[in-house]
């Protein structure tokens, strides 16, 4: 069994073979040879975009194509001085044992920290005395930790990959596998991927392996960009409110409704006590706002929505705390969803109990507890409740029983 | 009297089939008795709390005109279930086209709970009862009466529903015990009574559901079935905000709310009700109140019942750090 997953297995080997990325292809080629030639303006080349576009393809590719060794550092790994220091001072002091070139990439850089720890300073110091040309590569570059970095590097940004570019790869994937897709399935995972490759191939991982009937474009699921609302998040929680705090929300691409629940689910983890209180007292706010948008369609009223929602929240604490917060996922939606799915069973179980007794569905839920007592074997075959229908009667009486301590009552005759 | 056929739902088992049967409404049973057998009956409104015969009358009616028939001439529908005034409208159109069978020259259409119908749907309704006069005959049934618009109770002849008496309910749980072969003391029927807040149909259930557990009833075993009944969840859910604990208290309170489906609405007046019992100060309560009833304001202004209620817990936190 191969164990290498599929977008690993299929990294493009050169340049030419990454797809829809021509303008950083030639800035790349550009780069390695000026800096070859000791003529580059800028001794670093630092790709930027989002996750999947192939960044770290392209830096893989240059290497291998030109023949050069790859030295991979991934900054996530590496939050430290010494360990930064460990790794990169011989490999960029000392020449290779072999006469072809080196490579450094510094993956994912975002992750390196500004100041605590170092890493980010040491890296510059590093790309000022490479001998060898160094790649880096991170998500977002205009965040205010990378102003120097910025200033050291090349920059060149890659765009989300196009629809069709995606398209053509998962087909040139599907084939190379010897696999067969439906087109519109591929279609599908193509558009639902909103330009990350990776994402795309994991999604035709997910389904290249099960029999094509039981796929469904339903399965692939959109992905979040969620790092964006946890900068959001962070910004509203850990800066002190000013004039920008009621512009946060604008520039991540989710709902304001969606937003709520976000703010709703981790107020909690970084307010205690007063702030708290005020702070869900904003939330109420916004949610009054938000009611009365849907019932009079008034939009104007979003701006409140949106004021108590960034700046209300943001002034419940006036001190902020520092440090690192772990925010969660707001998960009351699936769980609404999933007790809704489990309840179907109890109300189609009450809908037949109510037309053999001639009484409305709302009363048969509501003497539920009862109902399910008296519904013994007999019935269920009478009302000819459904496999799943029994299922969850059966678990339900038991969990009467137990919680309520009726069997003791069955016990004593 | 009573006739038992195959039914194990004794609330249908030992539904009455006669106007004889019927327990408690003497008076009712005498007029829409006289109207039966006249074979001349207007449209009716059965006004009166749950469980004390409405349905039970108008299926006997039915019965009592149609005899072996009576099934594909009567209509039973629930204002309450139906989505609106027009499933009702359709369901009696589809009913109303065909003349009934039999001598009698009209059927019979019994909706349930009518009051559950808002002023608009009754005015529809009223224009529907107008249309199939010549074919059908309504009955109504409604817990209050003053919920049914004038132009619709001007059209019906109303009775009103006496409360059943413990007598009345005594005598049909000692006569299903004693078909069932139950043993029940004078304690257990008392628990039994007092629990089914005169609803009859409430009392057999109840008693069926002790049955289920042991065919030995007694008061203790009726008592633990009517307190599962109550959400007692609630007040843990303010112990833990009065504790301070939001994340715990709201975790719950999304828990009892997924578990028994209940609304929003439903559980602010369970924490109004609450409120009373705490251990805080007087004035305590009365500030908390003042919050409970600014929130059921704005669950009906909100759009999101559960960050509503969660602005409430955050109050009795609030409270519960002497604020």
């Amino acid at each position: 069994m191969n164990t290498i997953p599929l977008f690993e297995k299929h990294r493009p080997k050169k340049l030419e073979d990454v797809k829809g990325q021509d303008i950083a292809i030639t800035r790349l080629r550009a780069y390695l040879k000026a800096f070859n030639l000791n003529q580059a303006k800028k001794r670093a080349i630092l790709l930027h975009g989002p996750a999947g576009v192939g960044k770290t393809t392209l830096a893989m590719a240059l290497a291998s194509e030109n023949n050069y060794e790859l030295f991979e550092l991934n900054a996530s790994d590496l939050r430290n001085r010494k360990k930064l220091d460990e790794v990169l001072k011989p490999s960029t002091l000392q020449k290779s044992l072999f006469s072809k070139g080196k490579i450094i990439l510094v993956d994912e850089v975002d992750g390196v920290t500004a100041t605590d720890y170092g890493g980010l300073p040491e890296l510059i110091a590093l790309i000022e005395k490479s001998k060898f040309p160094i790649v880096v590569t991170a998500n977002d570059v205009w965040q205010q930790k990378f102003s120097l970095l910025r200033r050291k590097c090349e920059l060149v940004q890659l765009k989300d990959l196009d629809y069709i570019h995606v398209l053509d790869l998962l087909k040139n994937i599907v084939l190379k596998e010897n696999k067969e897709v439906n087109e519109d399935l591929l279609k599908g995972i193509a558009a639902k991927s909103r330009g990350d490759l990776r994402a795309a191939i994991n999604d035709l991982q997910s389904i290249i392996h099960t029999d094509a009937e039981y796929v469904h474009e339903d399965h692939i699921h959109i992905r979040e960009k969620a790092g964006d609302i946890f900068n959001a998040l962070k910004s509203i929680f850990k800066t002190k409110t000013n004039k920008d705090t009621i512009e946060t929300y604008n520039n991540i691409d989710m709902e304001l409704d969606k937003i709520q629940l976000w703010i709703e689910k981790n107020i909690p983890y970084e307010y205690k006590g007063e702030a708290l209180v005020k702070a869900i007292e904003y939330l109420s706010k916004a949610d009054v706002f938000k009611g009365r948008i849907y019932r009079q369609q008034h939009w104007r009223f979003l701006v409140y929505q949106n004021f108590f929602l960034s700046a209300g929240i943001s002034s419940a604490l006036p001190d902020k705390v520092p440090g690192f917060t772990k925010y969660q996922k707001p998960t009351r939606i699936l769980k609404i969803w999933m007790a809704n799915r489990k309840n179907a069973q109890k109300k189609s179980i009450a809908i037949k109990y109510a037309e053999f007794c001639h009484i409305s569905k709302k009363r048969a839920l509501g003497d539920f507890f009862m109902v399910s007592l008296i519904l013994d074997d007999n019935m269920v075959k009478k009302l000819e409740l459904s496999d799943q229908e029994k299922a969850f009667l059966q678990d339900y009486k038991g969990a009467l029983k137990v919680a309520h301590g009726l069997n003791k009552f069955a016990l004593e005759n | 009297m009573v006739n038992i056929n195959s039914s194990t739902i004794w609330t249908e088992k030992y539904r009455p089939n006669t106007f004889e049967g019927v327990v408690g409404q003497e008076e009712i049973i005498k007029r829409v008795t006289n109207l039966t057998t006249s074979l001349n009956i207007p449209h009716m409104l059965f006004a009166g709390p749950a469980g004390i015969g409405k349905s039970t009358l108008a299926i006997i009616v039915a019965k009592e005109l149609f005899k072996d028939f009576w099934k594909e001439n009567y209509l039973e529908l629930n204002a309450s279930d139906a989505r609106g005034i027009d499933v009702v409208r359709q369901e009696v159109k589809n009913f109303a086209r065909t003349k009934s069978l039999g001598n009698v020259p009209f059927k019979i259409i019994f909706l349930d709970e009518a009051d559950a119908l808002t002023k608009e749907a009754q005015q529809a309704l009223r224009r529907t009862m107008e249309n199939y006069t010549s074919t059908c005959r309504f009955i109504l049934s409604c817990n209050y009466s003053s919920k049914i618009i004038d132009p619709i109770q001007s059209r019906c002849v109303i009775f009103r529903f006496k409360l059943l008496e413990r007598k009345d309910i005594e005598k049909r749980i000692k006569l299903i015990a004693q078909g069932e072969n139950l043993s029940l003391d004078e304690q257990a029927i008392e628990t039994i009574y007092e629990g089914s807040e005169g609803d009859c149909r409430r009392a057999i259930n109840l008693l069926q559901a002790s049955a289920s557990i042991s065919p030995t009833i007694t008061s203790e075993l009726v008592n633990t079935l009517l307190s599962s009944a109550k959400p007692a969840d609630i007040k843990i859910v303010l112990d833990y905000a009065l504790a301070g604990d939001f994340e715990k208290s709201r975790e719950k309170l999304l828990d009892v709310m997924l578990k028994e489906s209940i609304a929003g609405t439903d559980v602010i007046k369970s924490i109004q009700k609450e409120i009373w019992n705490l251990d805080v100060d007087p004035e305590l309560k009365v500030k908390l109140t003042e919050k409970t009833g600014e929130i059921e304001f704005r669950l009906v202004e909100g759009s999101d019942e559960f960050i509503q209620l969660e602005a409430l817990l955050a109050s009795f936190v609030l409270a519960g750090l002497g604020k």
